[in-house]
């Protein structure tokens, strides 16, 4: 292999290029329509039931006298995911407290615990109800999946909530969330980014954001201008992998139908006898699967190195 | 020193002196140093100026895993190997910090649990307190927390001796080991058990209201989960699909109609390019908010 190709990154080699060039496609749609929102521009935004029943939610437990629940997810750590819903809180927490309406905010984690608390905090501080502001509505409950699952429902019994919004990402317990939600009447808003989790909260729920309306919902709620022009700029990207999934179908359809006397293992051509294309001797399905030829590169050896084994005795 | 040892890297990591050397201790003390220089500076800095100095620690952490990502990997690096180049002076650089950078989200997590336990804590001590009527509770959970991470201690403190080894055989346990056992694997790990089975009655109880025939939508939700729930019972399918087969007599359009083969279909056909297609969204959605984040084109909070 010619040392041009050597050195060109493993993740470079055969078709490798084409995932790294789609991400950087993708943040270019993002930032180009960034810009164009902030430059004015009028974007357009589809009506999402479940952030419309945000309001309705909170106007319901305000009523009621009783406390909104909140759950933002069971992230290990602080992610965009985490970030996406503590941001959807910040927008149900400032309905709250013009409301003076009690909050809960449950985290399973304690760095989306400490960032949960000081979001909650500046929004009561920026809507002048500094005072109304309880430390303890935003707490940790446990890092552990079911112990986090019991206290959280334990805690809808016991407080009788009237809403309860649950936005993260999920996994088994989400069901014992909304079952246990549901059993006192409560309404509820959720969405799960896991997808094998949307169907329980879709069985179980009053809303469910499914997908990216997860992702969508603070340019819904706020129209900033950034999120707005991200949202169109996840929209292009859409559009991109829509037409390039026709393209696909298409050129699949008419390349299936041929024969090929030649076959790719592992990055090397080699001569077969005739036969039907597979679906992996079509050009689409090598393309998303790169083919790494096996390469030796010579490099020289640091005279400081100790091998593992040599370095215990 | 455990996260330490473990975030010893390779020869040509900043880190990778001999443990507990004094190269190493030295580098520790200095960038301790300049941790609290940093964040005592943080502290000082005028609240105008705090944007842009957290929008620049972020850009910075943000940036080695787009370079991590972007930059070209080594091939057929093996360990010992020096870089041949620039490119791979850095991508060897990159590669060989991965564990230390894992390492600071390690160290950050380990001191925000500190402020997680100080919310338990309070919560609970206040309740308890106050006479609360759920007091009782907060005690066990108090109780629970502090023996836990007693015995916990008190039983990985026994195994870094000498007697570690020995510890791995039952008869040598004693009572700190009867006790993690007994908090640990008797009460917590079945504890969770029975947390997660209680989940197969609120699957009933959803799929009950569910799968109610109330609309078009939910009367195909409802065929759809039936025929597929029928495929997954042995009895079933087998009955249904040797009735098909005699009724087909070979013709491979009526062999569609087996059990298996519906269910099949209405999985890889529907649910699976549902799936999909939410994922793609997902997706998108995960890389544009943590590109507005590493920007710093999102502010906390801004859904407010």
């Amino acid at each position: 292999m010619p040392l041009s190709e050597v050195y060109i990154g493993e993740q470079y080699r055969d078709s490798g290029w084409f995932g790294v060039f789609m991400t950087l496609l993708v943040a270019a749609f993002v930032l180009v329509n960034i810009r164009r929102a902030r430059g004015g521009k009028d974007l357009y935004i589809r009506r999402i039931a479940g952030l419309n029943a945000i309001d309705e939610a909170i106007g319901r437990a305000t009523e009621m006298g009783k406390p909104v629940l909140m759950v933002p997810g069971l992230s290990d750590t602080i992610n965009a995911i985490a970030v996406q819903a503590v941001n959807i809180f910040a927008y149900v927490s400032r309905i709250a407290a013009r409301f003076a309406n009690p909050i809960l905010l449950c985290c399973y984690n304690a760095a989306v615990y400490t960032y949960a608390q000081e979001t909650i905090r500046d929004v009561y501080q920026s809507e002048g109800v500094a005072d109304r502001y309880d430390p303890d509505s935003v707490r940790f409950v446990s890092d552990r999946q079911f112990a986090f699952a019991a206290g959280v429902s334990g805690l809808i019994l016991r407080e009788q909530t009237a809403a309860t919004f649950f936005l993260g990402e999920f996994y088994a317990e989400s069901l014992i969330f909304a079952e246990t939600a549901n059993s006192i009447g409560a309404i509820q808003v959720a969405s799960s980014t896991e997808t094998t989790q949307t169907p329980f909260f879709i069985a179980a729920c009053d809303y469910v954001l499914i997908g990216d309306e997860f992702y969508a919902a603070s340019a819904y709620l706020t129209r900033q201008p950034v999120l707005v022009g991200s949202l169109v700029g996840q929209d292009w990207s859409k559009l991109m992998i829509i037409l390039m999934i026709v393209f696909g179908t298409i050129l699949n359809t008419f390349e299936i139908q041929g024969k090929t006397t030649s076959e790719r293992t592992k990055g090397v051509w080699s001569q077969i006898p005739e036969r039907n294309k597979k679906q992996s001797d079509t050009f689409m399905s090598q393309l998303f699967k790169p083919q790494l030829e096996k390469v030796k590169v010579e490099r020289p050896i640091d005279p400081n190195y100790v091998p593992e084994g040599e370095a215990a005795k | 020193m455990i996260p330490l040892l473990q975030a010893q890297a390779p020869a040509t990591s900043f880190w990778s002196e001999a443990f507990n050397s004094s190269e190493l201790w030295t580098k520790l003390i200095i960038t301790l140093i300049v941790g609290l220089v940093v964040m005592v500076g943080l502290l000082y800095a005028p609240i105008r100026a705090r944007k842009p100095i957290v929008a620049f620690f972020t850009f910075i952490s943000g940036a080695y895993w787009v370079l991590l990502y972007l930059w070209p990997k080594p091939i057929d690096r093996q360990p010992g190997e020096m870089p041949l180049n620039t490119v791979e002076t850095v991508s060897f650089w990159l590669a060989d910090s991965n564990n230390v950078v894992v390492s600071f989200t390690q160290i950050l997590t380990g001191f925000l649990l500190g402020l997680g336990i100080f919310s338990l804590l309070k919560i609970h001590l206040t309740k308890i307190s106050k006479g609360h009527k759920d007091a009782f509770f907060s005690i066990v959970l108090l109780a629970s927390m502090g023996l836990m991470i007693w015995f916990g201690y008190a039983d990985w403190f026994d195994r870094l001796g000498e007697r570690g080894a020995m510890l791995d055989n039952r008869d040598n346990w004693g009572f700190t080991q009867y006790g993690r056992d007994f908090l640990f694997e008797g009460l917590l790990q079945q504890m969770d058990a029975a947390m997660f089975s209680v989940i197969a009655f609120y699957i009933l109880s959803a799929a009950y209201r569910a799968f109610r025939v109330r609309s078009v939508e939910a009367t195909i939700l409802l065929s759809a989960a039936l025929l597929v729930l029928l495929s997954l019972m042995g009895a079933v399918s087998f009955v249904w699909d040797e009735n098909v087969k005699a009724i087909a007599n070979g013709n491979p359009f009526i062999l569609n109609f087996q059990l298996t083969e519906v269910a099949q279909w209405i999985r890889n056909t529907f649910q699976t390019s549902s799936i999909r297609g939410i994922q793609f969204g997902v997706g998108l959605g995960a890389l544009a908010m943590g590109l507005r984040l590493w920007l710093s084109l999102e502010k906390p909070g801004s859904g407010s």
